[in-house]
């Protein structure tokens, strides 16, 4: 579905990413894991085009990515849940939620998307009419997280949604991931700094340092990893 | 206290004006985070848009001279939003938006030069073209008065023209909220003036929204300019003397709140016609500026503006 091959990128003069080369198919659950700078926002941003890449190709369903304008590219069914939330914090919940559903498919399929993600997320329900500015922390990645369904995605794209939130709050977010991702079989990609948790529930994972892929397999095989164990599991 | 009733009703009336004129600069500004200094210019070609409409273009002639006004001046609105666009799409949009994002300042100085140009082009280009000759918007309406009352043995008078003014501006400024609030175009402005990388995620073509909203902005200062111009003679330097009363009433209201810089306009109208119950006219502006640095002294994000943190 998500294919990136050797690609680069970064800011002004100074590289993020090495050739970077990561696949993900339909269906899949992905998860990159890795240290803080290791340019996994950095990835992020150049799939939805607020970046351009010094190299590499990237494609989606075998559209040649980079040649789509970055606000065309919510339409082919990428959804973007950015690192730190980023929601309209002037506009009510449930205008956050519409905003996700600017895609054609998510006008489509709005009544029976809104519907599983109060179901998913109830306090998005419970605070429709609350101005998202005003939420906490793990309230404004739940309704980043509804506002990233609500456009009836191909692949989910999740930055670091555990960060900054209390770690009650981060499982329970986690837990909300998982179960989406088995009751709807979203093809998803997931950042994250929660290493432990996010290999455990991926299918797939890469490990990003310094711009570069140094490792990738099955959950598995990077958890019986003598390397991950060290540096990431604390064994 | 008849002269505090009639100066309070003189001040309502253009207040609504003022109120109207400072919203479509607001609603730029509120979107783009562009300041645009052409703005009191872009208001004053809309005058004379209305005045040709209405003189040279028909719209006396069919609709008379009382109606025929309005018609002119509602249509100078679209006329000004198409060159609002046009403007927005030829320049404005190589300084703003996605393209200077990254830069710092993102973009702001670039922004300032480049509409103060625009300023001054369309400044002495009104003057080689229209010339320096005062124009004005007439309509029998302007010299007659509907009479209120008696109140307790008092009677206001009202302009008529300035009466249907402030009926058109509050008609308008009623429209624009709706649609600011209740579409989906509305809300997609709002979202890309609240975060424009997010607004980009969600698949809105941020630097698009901020064409509607400088063409939106443009139309609707050329529609209070061309309200003003029933009352007031204009010249093709007008401009400069409304942009700051604009950006005043912005400031007042709040940076970024279209209701507040409605409500910002409207303090501006009271205080001017108010002033001139203790204070000689020539000093009405000086008292629109002691009122606003007392109103920003004690609430530094003015009416409307809230403190908060743009992402």
């Amino acid at each position: 579905m998500l294919r990136i091959e050797g690609l680069s990128a970064g800011y002004s003069a100074k590289p993020v990413l090495n050739g970077v080369s990561i696949n993900v198919d339909a269906g899949q659950f992905v998860a990159i894991v890795g240290p803080n700078g290791a340019g996994k926002t950095t990835l992020f941003k150049t799939i939805s085009g607020i970046l351009k890449p010094s190299g590499g190709e990237i494609s989606f369903n075998g559209v040649d990515l980079l040649a789509v304008p970055p606000a065309q590219r919510a339409h082919l069914g990428i959804a973007h849940v950015p690192e730190g939330r980023q929601v309209f914090p002037s506009l009510t919940v449930m205008e956050n939620l519409e905003m996700g559903a600017m895609t054609e498919s998510g006008r489509r399929d709005w009544a029976s998307n809104i519907e599983r993600i109060f179901a998913w997320l109830p306090v998005l329900a419970e605070r429709r009419g609350q101005f998202a500015g005003t939420l906490s922390g793990g309230q404004q990645q739940m309704l980043a997280i509804g506002r990233g369904l609500a456009s009836s995605p191909k692949l989910l794209m999740l930055d670091e949604p555990s960060m900054g939130l209390a770690p009650s709050t981060a499982d329970f977010i986690f837990e909300r991931l998982i179960e989406i991702r088995q009751q709807s079989g979203l093809t998803m990609l997931l950042v994250e700094q929660r290493v432990a948790e996010a290999l455990e529930s991926a299918d797939h994972g890469y490990v990003l340092e310094a711009g570069r892929v140094v490792l990738e397999g099955n959950n598995e095989t990077l958890r019986t990893d003598d390397r991950v164990r060290k540096a990431y599991l604390g064994m | 206290m008849e002269g505090f009733l009639q100066a309070l009703a003189a001040g309502l009336l253009i207040g609504a004006v003022y109120g109207l004129m400072c919203v479509g600069l607001g609603l730029i500004f509120g979107v783009m985070r562009v300041i645009n200094f052409a703005h009191g210019d872009f208001m004053m070609l809309g005058m004379y848009v209305a005045f040709y409409l209405f003189t040279a273009a028909g719209v006396q002639a069919v609709f008379g001279n009382a109606v025929g006004p309005f018609i002119a001046i509602l249509l100078a609105g679209p006329v000004l939003a198409l060159f609002g666009y046009f403007v927005h799409l030829t320049l404005i949009s190589h300084v703003s938006g996605t393209r200077t994002a990254s830069l710092e300042g993102e973009g702001h100085y670039a922004q300032l030069i480049l509409t103060l140009g625009i300023a001054l082009i369309l400044q002495n280009g009104g003057l080689i073209i229209f010339g320096s000759v005062l124009a004005s918007i007439r309509t029998p309406l302007s010299s007659s008065a509907w009479e209120l009352g008696p109140f307790f043995d008092m009677s206001i008078f009202i302009n008529k023209a300035r009466g249907i003014d402030a009926v058109v501006s509050l008609l308008i400024m009623t429209l624009l909220s709706l649609l600011i609030a209740r579409s989906r175009i509305g809300k997609s402005l709002r979202a890309a003036a609240d975060n424009p990388t997010a607004a980009t995620y969600m698949g809105i073509d941020v630097d698009r929204a901020h064409r509607t909203a400088f063409a939106l902005g443009s139309g609707i200062t050329a529609i209070a300019g061309g309200l003003l111009a029933t009352n007031y003679p204009f010249h093709p330097f007008v401009g400069l003397e409304y942009v700051i009363v604009m950006y005043a009433g912005v400031v007042l209201g709040g940076m970024g709140s279209i209701i507040g810089a409605f409500w910002g306009g409207m303090t501006i109208g009271l205080v001017q016609q108010m002033s001139t119950l203790i204070l000689p006219t020539q000093l009405q502006n000086a008292a629109i500026f002691v009122v606003f640095l007392l109103i920003i002294f004690f609430r530094p994000q003015g009416f409307f503006g809230r403190m908060v943190e743009r992402t």
